[in-house]
């Protein structure tokens, strides 16, 4: 019997399963920070086992409708709403082509089992410093839509997280959707090494986009610092054109500038040799996209 | 507690469970359904895997009241005439249980497989269990198994092609 064994049961906690975002956000005003809210509860409820979280309330978003959503706006971009699984998100046939970045980061999150259950918003909030979707959304200018008892804001993912497991959310606040805009002309890709381990080492996400004069690059790395880090370095690097000389001028960069630290996963200079590894792998497959 | 109803294997089946009971907990101790797991309990072996409204998932990382109202599928419910389906008979074959402790989670994913996808390649098969665990280390075996329904299934369709085009 596993019941009252530790890590094995979760903490008591009231159970709610609100039906539309009204009825979410007055449960948010009544509980506040007693509440925590379960988008696929991958992380949550592993939180709950390990004690890190014992929220009196979890309000499960699954039956949500407006949280449902995926809205695709050609020019605009995508929406993707907080209880959308990874693998609703996959099955969108412009992922693929028009957000490859994100495309390849979620394809190879935990496994299928585990990606018909978490969901994109769910795993930004965690913030936790090894997860793939933040470099990625950052990488792709992604912000996250707010909302609470004052209304609704908008702010983008990178100054969203603020630290690991630290973001800008009230308690009587909700992520409501992830806005990821589309990129004209874009190039992108996602690159990680796991090292069998369950959380990326090192993951750099990669965007460049041609359209018009004013080219745009982003450079991301995840899982090697608390929070996910731009390299100006790398990106100024890069920001003419992919080639073999411009990747062997990135690698360079990549290994000298890239913050890296040392933590339980991984050292800071074995994480300094993976970031150069990752980083050439990313561009060679971007320069024949 | 709270009662919720479930439809276990096809059958109906109501109880009391706590708000915070795990799923994997309800089937095991409420149900005794014994084929579902209790391993690692943070979603990584993949031993407590059950269909759940017609999707593999891992009832350690599911609650109980996420289960009111909707269908779960376990080992015991993937043939109702009490003759092993094609994917047992060839893990009996081929040897692919060994100490057999993750066999029903094994035998579930990969029939749920074959079901959506008659001839898996490979990364097919690698990609689709990549959330399960053998510590005996079958995966050869399991391989072989999978293979075997698969071309099986292969056979029995071509003779109805050929008459087809002969027609």
């Amino acid at each position: 019997m596993s019941f009252g064994s530790p890590y094995t049961t979760l903490p008591d906690f009231e159970y709610h399963k609100p039906t539309n975002l009204g009825e979410v956000l007055s449960m948010l005003k009544q509980y506040g920070d007693d509440a925590k809210l379960m988008g696929g509860g991958v992380g949550l409820i592993a939180f709950m086992k390990e004690r890190l979280m014992s929220p009196a309330h979890v309000i499960d978003l699954k039956e949500v409708k407006e949280l449902k959503l995926i809205k695709n706006e050609p020019e605009k971009g995508l929406k993707i709403g907080a209880a959308v699984t990874l693998s609703e998100l996959l099955e969108v046939g412009v992922l693929k082509k028009d957000y490859t970045v994100l495309h390849e980061a979620l394809s190879r999150v935990a496994d299928p089992m585990i990606r018909r259950r978490a969901t994109l918003v769910g795993n930004l909030c965690e913030a936790i410093p090894w997860v793939d979707s933040p470099p990625a959304l950052i990488a792709l200018d992604a912000a996250v839509s707010i909302a609470g008892p004052d209304g609704t804001r908008s702010i983008p993912v990178s100054g969203f997280i603020r630290g690991p497991v630290d973001i800008d959310l009230g308690p009587s606040e909700i992520v409501t959707a992830v806005d990821v805009p589309q990129l004209k002309g874009s190039q992108s890709a996602f690159e990680k090494f796991t090292g069998g381990s369950e959380f990326s080492l090192a993951s750099v996400a990669v965007t460049l986009s041609n359209g018009g004069r004013n080219r745009r690059v982003r450079v991301v790395y995840g899982s090697v610092n608390s929070i996910p880090i731009r390299c100006d370095e790398v990106e100024e690097a890069i920001k003419d054109g992919i080639t073999p000389g411009s990747i062997r001028k990135a690698a360079g960069a990549a290994s000298e500038k890239v913050e890296c630290v040392d933590d339980v996963l991984a050292t800071a200079t074995y994480r300094k040799h993976l970031v150069k590894v990752i980083t050439i792998k990313a561009l060679r497959r971007m320069m024949n996209q | 507690m709270r009662e919720i109803s479930v439809t276990m294997n096809g059958r109906g089946r109501k109880r009391m469970v706590k708000d915070n009971e795990l799923l994997l907990d309800f089937l095991r101790e409420r149900l005794e359904v014994r084929s579902v797991k209790a391993a690692c309990w943070r979603g990584e072996c993949g031993l407590c895997t059950v269909v759940l409204d017609g999707q593999l998932v891992k009832s350690c990382l599911v609650l109980a009241v996420e289960a009111d109202g909707r269908e779960v599928k376990t080992v015991e419910g993937i043939t109702d005439d009490g003759e092993l389906a094609p994917i047992q008979k060839a893990f009996v074959s081929h040897g692919a249980a060994q100490c057999g402790f993750c066999t029903p989670a094994w035998v579930l994913a990969t029939y749920e497989l074959l079901k959506a996808n008659p001839h898996p390649s490979d990364a097919d098969l690698v990609e689709a269990t990549s959330g399960l665990v053998c510590r005996c280390g079958t995966y050869n075996q399991i391989r072989e198994a999978v293979a075997e329904v698969s071309a099986a299934s292969k056979m029995r369709r071509q003779p109805r092609e050929s008459l087809a085009r002969a027609r």
